[in-house]
């Protein structure tokens, strides 16, 4: 039973096609990346997800049923926008947002305490949150999310803004979740994260879906054309005939092929030449030479590359 | 329910947490106490106590003015007689130079047949209250003179002299101040103006405040817009309705003490009434506050839009005028039940004189329908205008949000 299906929900804002035709479906215990340029309807698409906005035409499934409110006690989101307020302490904070998610007092007191224990921030307990740093917010954000133990965890951009150390604390915790079971579904700009936690992807541009399944699928819709070579000493052999394009950074060479087998020929003369090799690899394009790839693509050639991250 | 109950409950934790609110409902009632104890004191002490001398050459108007200054009705003034001599003037412009004197009256008659004139010279021309008592003074004297030189004995001179006094009775044959009622009346509408105004403004910028901390984006994940806006007006309107609850309880404890002096009491029923009309009012405008706040970004937007709430109630402010000069003319009786109006006109027609009850009745009626109609608008308006942030928008945008699903 998928946790979320989508199928061919459609919003439009005033003349603005915020969301055309999308259908996706995220399983239980996967982790879904939803990706997309900024403005390609990301946000529209999660704010549907949980009822916050109504679709004009589609349907939105949530644990196997129909849309209903009473679903959102299964469903933790953790928005882009981030916001708590201000001036209330950080316990109420945590269980106001629990009883709402349908906790009872004491429960909700419980869970803060120990959330903040494992998220190591005991010591904000008692302060207000404008007393904070923007990581910690983020971090109490990210608890109150969790709370009342969803199901289908939603995070926008979880890890911006934090610390390398914060956001390994935060990655090490949504893959303890899914160990459990949990769906999680979240969009963010940073590909690499993506390809080191993610199952499936969708990619969606400008309100359309680009391409979406699981990672390995995607992966090998694409042609190992990729070489990475470390080397010091003669680069003639970058010339060769088989190098479609490359980017020299000072003995790293980022090469695309037009085939995987001219690589060992390219080796073969490189060594021929009497370069140096450290290291040879031959390789996927990464997520984000695809997401690029796609989202060029997806703006015509008309607009290409300006538009892209506009 | 649940849910709005804890939006409402940490909307009124929170608030009355506040320095504000504990500085508001605290200020007020000392701030009206003191006021009204400080014109009690001023009033009884009003007495003109000046130190004035009077110039003449017959001894009989000046000791009978002399004696009627010093322990008159509203005068307690002390009174020098000084023959007339060549050069007094100058004596005494001198003596009012160094302070000793308040002015001086010159009373020029040269027989006691004659007719007199009166020169009075005031150290400051500013003292009106010396000067009238002076002019009482002397009117009283010389109408006294007059009728004894006509044969009018002593008792019959005190029976004409004696000044009529007209008692204001109340309904319950209790007497009654009518300055004392304008008083409370126009207290309790202003107090009515300021707790509207500014809850129905609290509403608005608490609604800003989640939009520019963004924690709505938290809340409508998992409750209703509509719920959170029950929530939240219910939420403030409490501590609205607590903070006029202390005042009320406080003006009662005032009337008791000072307000037995002052002559300024609220009745119980004009207490409930406040607080009927205050519930209404600010219901009423606290629903139009939270589409003005949903549809703006910060409280500088609001400040351009406050107007919308202002004018109607200014609008109420140039009606007091007719409705003090007649409270049961038409003109007063159809402002009083236009809905915007009803809570602060109808309440200041109560406090004056009880209108009918089938008017009361049509008031709170309109008020509660006009309540739902806007209620209806501005949940729309909320709805969609708290998830829109950026630019604020205009007329034919907002419209187009009532339609939206």
């Amino acid at each position: 039973m998928p946790i979320v299906e989508l199928q061919n929900i459609r919003k439009v804002y005033d003349t603005k096609v915020a969301v055309e035709g999308l259908t996706l479906t995220i399983e239980p215990g996967t982790m879904f990346g939803l990706l997309g340029p900024n403005g390609s309807g990301k946000t529209s698409s999660i704010r549907m997800m949980i009822g916050m906005t109504v679709p004009d035409s589609g349907s939105v499934q949530l644990f196997g049923k129909p849309f209903a409110r009473n679903l959102l006690h299964r469903v933790g989101y953790l928005p882009e926008e981030r916001g708590l307020y201000k001036k209330m302490k950080v316990l109420d904070q945590l269980i106001f947002l629990g009883q709402l998610h349908g906790l009872d007092e004491a429960t909700a007191r419980k869970r803060s305490l120990d959330w903040c224990e494992r998220m190591e921030i005991t010591e904000a307990i008692e302060k207000k949150t404008e007393e904070l740093s923007k990581g910690m917010q983020q971090k109490i954000q990210f608890i109150a999310a969790l709370l009342h133990e969803p199901d289908l965890i939603i995070m926008d951009e979880p890890f911006s803004g934090l610390d390398p150390v914060n956001a390994e604390l935060l990655m090490d915790t949504l893959v303890a979740l899914r160990a459990e079971g949990k769906a999680i579904l979240f969009s963010t700009h940073r590909m690499d994260q993506v390809e080191k936690l993610c199952d499936s992807i969708a990619l969606i541009s400008r309100g359309r879906l680009l391409l979406s399944g699981s990672m390995r699928e995607i992966k090998s819709k694409y042609p190992r054309n990729r070489l990475q070579v470390v080397f010091s000493g003669d680069d003639t052999f970058l010339r060769h005939a088989g190098i479609v394009e490359f980017k020299n950074y000072s003995g790293i060479a980022e090469i695309q092929l037009h085939s995987e087998a001219e690589a060992q020929q390219i080796l073969a003369e490189a060594i021929a030449n009497g370069t140096h090799i450290n290291r040879f690899e031959v390789m996927e394009p990464t997520l984000e030479e695809i997401f690029i790839e796609n989202v060029r693509a997806s703006f015509g050639d008309a607009e290409a590359g300006g538009r892209v991250d506009a | 329910m649940h849910n709005i109950w804890l939006i409402a409950k940490r909307e009124y934790t929170e608030r009355i947490r506040t320095k504000g609110f504990i500085i508001a409902t605290v200020l007020i009632p000392t701030l009206m106490g003191g006021g009204i104890f400080a014109a009690t004191m001023l009033a009884s002490h009003s007495k003109t106590a000046s130190h004035i001398a009077i110039v003449t050459t017959q001894p009989q108007p000046a000791t009978d003015l002399k004696h009627e200054l010093e322990s008159g009705k509203d005068t307690t003034m002390t009174v020098d007689i000084v023959p007339s001599s060549p050069g007094i003037s100058a004596t005494l412009d001198r003596q009012m130079e160094s302070k000793q004197l308040d002015g001086y009256l010159v009373i020029h008659q040269d027989s006691p047949s004659q007719q007199a004139t009166y020169d009075f010279t005031p150290r400051s021309s500013a003292d009106i209250a010396t000067s009238s008592a002076v002019k009482e003074g002397l009117h009283d004297v010389v109408a006294r003179e007059y009728l004894a030189q006509r044969g009018a004995s002593a008792s019959d001179i005190d029976t004409f002299m004696h000044p009529v006094e007209v008692n204001i009775v109340g309904k319950g044959g209790k007497k009654g101040d009518s300055r004392a009622s304008f008083l409370v009346a126009y207290i309790l509408f202003f107090l009515m103006y300021m707790v509207v105004l500014m809850y129905g403004m609290n509403v608005a910028r608490s609604i800003i405040e989640e939009k520019t901390s963004r924690i709505f984006e938290v809340l409508l994940a998992t409750i209703k817009p509509s719920e959170l806006l029950a929530g939240k007006i219910i939420g403030v309107g409490a501590v609205g309705l607590t903070q006029v609850g202390v005042w009320m309880i406080a003006a009662a404890a005032l009337a008791a003490r000072a307000g037995a002096m002052s002559g300024v009491t609220i009745s119980a029923t004009q207490a409930i009434f406040f607080i009927v009309y205050f519930v209404l009012g600010y219901a009423l405008y606290s629903s139009v506050a939270a589409a003005l706040g949903a549809m703006t970004n910060s409280e500088q937007e609001l400040q351009q839009l406050n107007m919308f709430l202002m004018m109607p109630l200014f609008f109420c402010m140039l009606m007091l005028g007719p409705l003090i000069s007649n409270s049961n003319s038409t003109l007063s009786r159809i402002v009083s039940q236009i809905p915007f109006c009803a809570p602060l006109l109808m309440n200041f027609r109560i406090s004056l004189s009880m209108p009918q009850p089938w008017e009361i009745a049509l008031s709170i009626a309109l008020i509660l329908v006009t309540i739902f109609a806007v209620l209806w608008v501005s949940s729309r308006i909320y709805r969609v205008g708290i998830l829109m942030y950026g630019k604020k928008p205009n007329l034919p945008e907002i419209l187009r949000w009532l339609k939206y699903s």
